[in-house]
């Protein structure tokens, strides 16, 4: 699993960080301090959290199995 | 203000079915209690984007109650543009900007460094002892005293002597910028706004000609020293950045905290579920953030541009509310209810907004809330609205509670 960010829309709310602070840094400013990043089995979890935290949803979840649980993540496009 | 004198011809490019006729603010003050509830209903009533004649004094908008298309508005600000979002420099007759906020991208970004570095987690983090004691002074004040009007003992001075501190300004100045506070954002007389931006315009010039004489630690002192495009920064601009903290430094905590409060106050079930576990605090604050939100701001359309159903044009007013995205049914399951167990992390609020614009001082806020909340259900019994008193909310501009007074049982043990 492999986090990817689009850090440029990063707008510092810094909950991803909140969350999960090992996984998400934040630089002097506050903003994030990475484009992205390997997600080590064990914090699978917790980095989706911390992804699911982000208010501006740009922190994305790749190499995830086809039909991921429904997770909240998507629901503003539910059906 | 009567708002009916307001009747502003519909633009052209709004078809009638999007017409709502009616004033959000007014209607949400006249609900009193019942507001946020109300606002939540608007999700069933209401077309997603939607068109309104005026708002308080302010003309025709653009009112979009989704969460989703208030980020899609948020994070363009191209076409969204925050130029000339207050009224205070026009009412004096002055030019200058409330930077960084009434400017857009890409120059944004130069304002916005300055002040970046100064809010981050870890700078609030080295406040938390700070936060911790003026909190604890307030509350041991009034402790044993069993009632308490919450604006003027708490909800006023904690977040004014925060700020102070913070700013590195004079404490003993606290009831001026209470004053200040109160008077420029929830008067709804412009001339009563018009002079007291006048007197806060007042007080940070001598301030920085104050501080430009004699440079100290305080943050007009930090800008001053501070540098744009590796030139000094203006009068102007000094002055549109520390008005800009002033204004969202000081109210918008106030406001919040009163909401909490309340809600806190009416639902002992609650409270006592926070006295019994505090580790939920930091998500109750999430939730209320959420269900209480008090923030609306407004954007100009820059460019003609189609959203849904919504054909808006050039010069077009789009109001940003914070409250109709947070009570959105399509992110939050009954949105209405305040559930400190609704996982935050699941579905992130905007009470802070989205995009460039995000308050900066989101981290220090959060900080006040939850500390705020800590020491009260610690030092002060379980309290409810004071007998004889009724709780006062208005919605004009900043939300918030105009009355709260609050009542407990205090134990006779000494």
């Amino acid at each position: 699993m492999k986090i990817i960010i689009d850090n440029k829309a990063c707008a510092g709310h810094a909950r991803c960080n909140e969350v999960a602070p090992g996984l998400y840094e934040l630089d002097d400013n506050g903003y994030i301090s990475t484009a992205g990043f390997d997600v080590e089995v064990g914090q699978q979890a917790l980095a989706r959290r911390g992804a699911r935290a982000c208010p501006e949803r740009v922190i994305h979840i790749v190499d995830e199995p086809a039909n991921p649980p429904g997770n909240g993540l998507n629901k503003g496009q539910k059906q | 203000m009567n708002t009916d004198s307001v009747t502003n011809a519909i633009p052209s490019n709004v078809p009638a079915h999007l017409v709502q006729d009616f004033d959000l603010w007014a209607a949400l003050t006249a609900q009193g209690e019942n507001a946020y509830a109300w606002a939540a209903k608007l999700h069933e009533s209401m077309p997603p984007i939607f068109w309104v004649p005026s708002l308080g004094f302010l003309p025709g908008t653009w009112i979009p109650r989704r969460s989703k298309d208030l980020r899609r508005i948020l994070q363009d600000p191209e076409t969204f543009s925050s130029a000339g979002l207050t009224p205070y420099p026009m009412l004096l007759g002055e030019s200058w900007r409330l930077a960084p906020l009434e400017v857009d991208p890409p120059v944004h970004a130069k304002y916005r460094a300055l002040l970046n570095p100064l809010f981050t987690p870890k700078k609030v983090n080295a406040l938390e002892e700070d936060i911790r004691q003026l909190a604890t002074q307030l509350i041991d004040d009034i402790a044993q005293t069993g009632r308490c009007d919450f604006n003027e003992d708490f909800a006023k001075p904690f977040p004014t002597l925060i700020f102070l501190k913070l700013m590195g300004w004079p404490l003993a100045d606290r009831p001026l910028f209470q004053h200040w506070t109160q008077t420029l954002i929830k008067s709804s007389d412009p001339q009563v706004v018009t002079d007291n931006a006048r007197e806060i315009t007042g007080w940070i010039r001598a301030r920085i000609a104050e501080c430009r004489a004699n440079p100290g630690d305080d943050f007009t002192s930090y800008l001053l020293a501070s540098q744009i495009d590796g030139r000094p920064l203006t009068d102007d601009e000094m002055l549109g950045i520390n008005f800009l903290i002033f204004i969202g430094g000081l109210d918008t905590v106030t406001s919040t905290i009163g909401l909490f409060f309340r809600h806190l106050a009416r639902n002992p079930e609650q409270q006592a579920q926070l006295r019994a576990d505090p580790s939920l605090i930091p998500d109750a604050v999430e939730e209320m953030l959420r269900s209480y939100s008090i923030v609306n701001m407004r954007r100009t359309v820059t460019r003609d541009v189609q959203i849904g159903e919504a054909t808006m044009k050039k010069g077009d007013i789009v109001l940003i509310s914070t409250e109709l995205a947070n009570l959105d049914p399509e992110v939050f399951d009954q949105p209405e209810k305040v559930d400190f167990l609704r996982s935050a992390g699941h579905a992130p609020h905007m009470a802070f907004s989205y995009g460039v614009h995000r308050c900066v001082g989101s981290h220090l806020a959060r900080r006040e809330l939850r500390i705020a909340l800590e020491l009260w259900l610690t030092k002060v019994p379980p309290f409810r609205i004071a007998t004889g008193t009724t709780p006062r909310f208005n919605a004009f501009g900043i939300f918030g509670m105009e009355e709260l007074h609050l009542e407990w049982d205090v134990e006779e043990t000494r």
